[in-house]
């Protein structure tokens, strides 16, 4: 019921600023024609907008939601993902990919070693794979040996 | 003749040594995919499509590639539902009533085999009724024009959440979300920015293939870890294959009454593969009559639906190719792939790209029979694959997904995008909003705002011409029946389904 509600809440709020910020659209070069930049968003805003309400007035019941602890959980998982992409290009593919999937393994409840296996092994098949096979490069980063041996 | 014709020369292209092995390379990661739990076709296709892209592959092979993996993923859900009594997609529930019940009889392997048999005979029949349905539909969508298509495109929508879909008002705010996200950039016809916040990136618009890799696949992965599924699922031992004639020639008729119910199935806008597999078993059901053992491993129960829900895959491209409106989530991520690679699906595609088209339909036949030699004697190697833990698989496939989005264009940025739509999926999934609208709106928005301009701009500003033809007005009924049909059989069908399940679990338990 709740989570019914604060979507149809989000939702609302979403229509009516979608629906604002399409009004405000500058008139187009040449004039205004019968269907122009504003139209078809505002349609949506208004469907979207009649549906929030919908929402608000009759919910559906609440899928049982994660605790505290899980949401964190999940939360630590994102952030995995986003420090992956932050280390991707300065640190390079092996280790950022080596990292990301042995906590993610590890966080799925397999043992320590298995998941820094897993990570390396991947890291290295896909790298090797992408870089050699299929001729795509993906950053090298501090692994760079080219560099070194130049 | 003249499909005859356009066949051949299909023939001429699938059968290169190359797009053989593209479609070789796609039966293969396609029953894969389809067998693992918690990677379905969808899910499996939207990985791979940035992947084909990024190696850039030309137009057939690309294509080839993943019509190989959809026909693929849909043999292999069939394994997961018989070994696992999970099914490894929603069209393979049926599945589970009969084989897993045959596998707990020690019938594992022919359970296999006999499910095999029938989802050839599915497909075979239903790529023959695509060869003849599409250019006659064809044909006649040439005679649509805007108005026709305003309507159309909203009929897809409105059937989307197909007839055992739940709230009809969750599809219309999943739908406005994805057509919303659509209209993010630079205005086609007036060049006005639109929601892009003088970001650079955003001028172009979201890239769909990005969304449907976060909300499918990054999703899922957050799943797996919300329900501890890391372990794995306790599997059935697969026995020495005892096959005979008179076996395959007992479930033959049920195999060929469910491929044509399920290709009626596919073809309609919003029944999709559930409901083929559910519609052919029932019947098949009802037409054995009381010498049939159903619930409790009769392997006609195994043939109907896996027959009924190939068919139905394959009947869902023909509204797919023919009208550019997909019907089901897997065909909708055909649609980006179409899309991104170019290629506008609709009337015109038979006859503007009609190599393309034609060597899709025989690299269909090609594959299917692939599927077939692959799944009988080497079906032990995919059964292996299902013991490995989701704790291993599902962080490699999530690297595989990032790596794919990645090789697009090298921005870091594209992925951020992707881990965002991941958590926007989940929360939807969540609240039961479902995600193929979502995606659909985003694939179909600017087509559906380009339809309504030319409509309007022929009209002169007359709203009325939206429905003025009788065409129009067709279309608009049946969507109309569409989004409510659900409230009003909704609910008796559901039970339906529902009671079948548990009759058969209490056999089981």
């Amino acid at each position: 019921m709740i989570g019914d509600r604060i979507l149809g809440v989000v939702l609302l709020l979403l229509a009516v600023v979608y629906g604002w910020e399409a009004a405000m659209f500058p008139e187009p070069f040449g004039g205004s024609e019968a269907v122009g930049p504003e139209t078809f968003p505002l349609i949506l805003s208004v469907i979207l907008g009649l549906s929030s309400v919908y929402l608000l007035v009759r919910p559906d019941e609440d899928e049982e939601w994660p605790h505290m602890k899980m949401l964190a959980e999940l939360g630590f998982v994102l952030l995995v993902l986003a420090i992956f992409t932050l280390m991707l290009q300065p640190v390079g593919f092996v280790p950022a990919t080596t990292l990301m999937v042995s906590v993610l393994c590890w966080r799925m409840g397999a043992k320590p070693l298995p998941s820094v296996a897993t990570g390396l092994g991947s890291a290295v098949v896909v790298y090797v794979l992408f870089n050699f096979l299929l001729e795509l490069h993906l950053p090298a980063g501090v692994l760079d040996l080219k560099g070194v041996l130049n | 003749m003249e499909t005859l014709n356009y066949l051949l020369q299909g023939f001429a292209v699938a059968l290169t040594p190359e797009n053989l092995m593209f479609a070789a390379i796609g039966a293969i990661l396609g029953t894969i995919i389809g067998a693992l739990p918690g990677l379905g076709p969808s899910n499996g296709v939207a990985i791979l499509i940035p992947l084909a892209f990024s190696l850039g592959l030309p137009a057939s092979s690309a294509l080839i590639l993943l019509t190989s993996v959809y026909a693929g993923a849909m043999y292999g859900g069939r394994i997961s539902s018989i070994l696992l009594n999970i099914p490894g997609d929603e069209p393979a529930m049926m599945t589970c009533l009969d084989g897993y019940p045959m596998a707990l009889k020690g019938k594992a392997a022919e359970a296999l085999a006999i499910s095999a048999i029938a989802s050839f005979i599915g497909s075979l029949l239903a790529t023959i009724g695509l060869v003849i349905l599409a250019p006659i539909l064809a044909k006649f969508a040439l005679r649509f024009g805007p108005a026709e298509y305003f309507a159309l495109f909203t009929l897809a929508f409105a059937t989307l959440g197909g007839i055992t879909g739940k709230n009809p008002i969750k599809t219309v705010v999943a739908a406005c979300l994805g057509l919303m996200i659509a209209t993010v950039g630079v205005d086609i016809s007036t060049g006005n920015q639109r929601y892009t916040y003088n970001i650079l990136e955003l001028y172009e618009g979201v890239d769909f293939i990005i969304a449907i890799v976060g909300l499918f696949a990054i999703s899922e992965l957050l799943f797996f870890i919300e329900m501890h599924a890391g372990e794995g699922f306790k599997k059935m031992a697969l026995n020495k294959l005892k096959l005979s004639m008179k076996d395959i020639i007992q479930v033959l008729p049920t195999s060929l009454r469910g491929s044509v119910l399920g290709f009626i199935a596919g073809v309609l806008p919003g029944a999709g593969a559930s409901l083929g597999s559910f519609l052919s078993y029932t019947m098949e059901k009802k037409v054995v009559g009381k010498s049939g053992y159903f619930g409790e491993g009769d392997p006609r129960g195994v043939a109907a639906p896996e027959a009924g829900n190939n068919a139905a895959a394959n009947g869902a491209l023909v509204p797919m190719l023919t009208l550019g409106v997909p019907g089901s989530g897997t065909t909708a991520v055909l649609l980006a792939m179409l899309i991104s690679l170019n290629i506008q699906p609709g009337p015109m595609l038979f006859t503007q790209n009609a190599e393309l088209v034609w060597g899709v339909i025989a690299a269909l036949f090609v594959g299917n029979l692939m599927l077939l030699l692959l799944n009988i004697p080497m079906i032990g190697i995919f059964v292996k694959l299902l013991s490995i833990p989701p704790k291993y698989l599902m962080p490699v496939v999530t690297l595989v997904a990032s790596v794919g989005i990645f090789a697009i264009s090298n921005s870091p940025l594209d992925l951020y995008f992707m881990i965002g739509f991941g958590l926007l999926g989940y929360l939807l999934r969540k609240l039961h909003i479902p995600l193929v609208p979502v995606i659909l709106g985003m694939l179909l928005g600017p087509e559906m705002e380009k339809s309504l301009r030319h409509a309007l701009t022929l009209s002169d500003g007359d709203w009325t011409i939206l429905w003025s033809s009788g065409l129009s007005l067709g279309i608009w009924a049946v969507a109309i029946a569409g989004l409510m049909l659900p409230y009003l059989i909704g609910p008796i069908l559901r039970r339906r389904m529902a009671v079948q399940a548990e009759k058969t679990h209490s056999i089981v338990d």
